[in-house]
């Protein structure tokens, strides 16, 4: 129980200055935004950092962290978000939690519309992550937060002794199945293909766990039913064939979607909407850097975030000292 | 019982609010140790609850405690709707900071947050959303369903408290979904942060920004924002 207790965060504060022109202002606070806040903080530039939710991003609602170095054991996604944050803020990185509104260059220097004000700043470190992909089912809109939901760690205490759905293949859906599995008296997953995605270490937790199930090369149709969620319709992507799964709620992890809308237009996407940058983490617009998972990237982990800030908060380093 | 606060995270409190507190503030709790209002949920938490509050208590002079049990009486005055409940108060709230169930997990950052921001009688709102959140003259009640787990609820939480600070015709509850879970069945809780305003005359899931929250609160009674 007492670690029901410890600190998470204490929102600090702190005025945002609209007479100065910072060095970089960091958009996102997950490990890509923390990590850039630690780095600029060193380099003793004039940094601040928006997070428009809660600080840690995606990550926060990770369970248990085992695959990044330095924690045998794991560690939980908020207990780490802690330590960056700390970290962050020990260099002198102010943090703000709010959300920025728009994003504008003219000249050298970024317009970054808050609440609080336009900040003006000579660099922009975009960090905003991505959101879980939506449910493909024509009734996601009605049935989210009733029976759908993105985050198993927020929800799993609801579907306590009953059966839950987990759609997805990746780590975070098997990591979903066995949180769930705590609660739940049945965990079923339900993936497109034959093969799971997922680390296979995770695998073998699903696979040695009694209550977790497989329905593999499936897709998820319809959600059912009227007033609250009593079914999962699913169809076999070979035979066609339907089926209904009898479930009380439905665990989506299939995958991100960027929130990349800001810079939409401004720099280069690819197909899926996650920014191009080159080795650098240079976009099309200079000064402005895209690191972690909103960038187009072959993986998307804690470590691989953290990597594309350290590059980008040097570059922007470098490139404040030639501005002269 | 053991004591819940690390001797660390205790002292970055006590810091915190030596720097940062001002007015008195007071936290008033109910709670019940019989009767048909007790559940067995409550009976897991509750002891929880009253250490936390105590422990807290203890980090500043200016925090003073009143906890009262089986006080029927008291709790008409403050109309509370179950036990337990918690009233984060000073010279500018009118009972309306509210916790039902535990303020564990993500939410004891609300807590101590909500401590800091009625001590001094104003939040960090931006101006022109307090103009807004002042302009409000029907009676609102803000029920905000958490679970302890979930990292998006103080934003939600923190927002109905900060409105409820800035407008007294406002209530900003927090609801603790696993101690309640009837209070969550009627409003249908299956993910949280959800937002329930006016019984139900509104309502939404996630954490919202601060004018995306208002807005809400401007629909469910019928006032269009401008």
């Amino acid at each position: 129980m007492d670690e029901l207790f410890s600190i998470h965060e204490v929102k600090e504060e702190i005025p945002v200055d609209l007479n100065e022109i910072y060095d970089t202002v960091i958009i996102g606070g997950g490990p890509a935004g923390l990590t850039a806040a630690i780095y600029a903080g060193r380099f003793r530039l004039k940094a601040l950092l928006f997070e428009k939710l809660a600080i840690g991003g995606q990550i926060a609602v990770s369970e248990l962290i085992e695959n990044y170095p330095g924690f045998p054991d794991g560690i939980s996604g908020s207990e780490l978000i802690e330590l960056f944050k700390k970290q962050a803020l020990k260099f002198g990185t102010k943090v703000l939690l709010t959300d920025v509104r728009k994003i504008e260059k003219i000249g050298d220097i970024f317009y970054v519309e808050t609440e609080y004000g336009r900040v003006r700043s000579w660099t922009i470190i975009f960090a905003t992550g991505a959101d879980p992909a939506k449910l493909p089912v024509p009734e996601e809109e009605k049935f989210r937060g009733r029976g759908i939901s993105y985050c198993a760690t927020c929800d799993a205490a609801f579907f306590k002794d009953k059966t839950v759905a987990v759609v997805g293949g990746g780590d975070t859906a098997l990591h979903d199945a066995l949180t769930l599995s705590k609660f739940a008296e049945k965990v079923i997953v339900v993936h497109r293909r034959k093969e799971l995605r997922a680390t296979k270490i995770l695998q073998e937790a699903c696979f040695s766990n009694a209550k977790i199930s497989f329905e593999l090369e499936y897709i998820p149709i319809h959600v059912l039913d009227e007033k609250k969620v009593e079914g999962l319709e699913i169809e076999n992507v070979i035979t066609k064939e339907h089926k209904v799964l009898k479930v009380d709620g439905v665990f989506v992890a299939i995958g991100e979607k960027p929130n990349t809308e800001l810079v939409k237009g401004l720099v280069e996407m690819d197909e899926r909407g996650f920014i191009k940058t080159n080795e650098k983490m240079e976009t099309l617009v200079s000064g402005l850097y895209a690191v972690g998972d909103a960038r187009s990237t072959p993986l998307r982990q804690v470590i691989t975030a953290c990597g594309d800030a350290a590059i980008a908060a040097s570059e922007v380093d470098k490139y404040i000292k030639n501005l002269g | 019982m053991e004591r819940l606060l690390k001797e660390k995270d205790a002292q970055y409190i006590k810091d915190l609010f030596e720097k940062k507190l001002e007015g008195e503030v007071t936290l008033t709790l109910f709670i019940e140790t019989k009767g048909p209002n007790v559940t067995k949920f409550n009976e897991q938490y509750l002891p929880y609850t009253e250490e936390i509050v105590k422990e807290v208590a203890e980090l500043s002079p200016k925090i003073k405690m009143n906890i009262y049990t089986d006080d029927f009486e008291k709790e008409k005055e403050y109309n509370i709707k179950t036990v337990s409940a918690l009233f984060i108060e000073g010279n500018k709230t009118n009972k309306n900071i509210v916790y039902y169930g535990i303020p564990s997990g993500h939410e004891f950052s609300s807590l101590l947050e909500d401590i800091v921001d009625v001590s001094r009688g104003k939040t960090e709102l931006p101006e022109d959303i307090k103009g807004k959140v002042q302009k409000i003259s029907s009676s609102i009640e803000i029920l905000v369903f958490v679970t302890p787990t979930c990292p998006y609820c103080p934003r939600a939480v923190r927002t109905a408290h900060q409105f409820a600070l800035e407008n007294p015709n406002i209530k900003g509850v927090m609801v603790e979904a696993n101690e309640f879970p009837e209070w969550s069945e009627k409003y249908n809780v299956y993910a949280v942060p959800k937002v329930v305003i006016n019984e139900g005359k509104g309502e939404f899931e996630g954490a919202l920004p601060e004018d995306a929250f208002l807005e809400a609160i401007y629909d469910a009674i019928g006032i269009k924002l401008v």
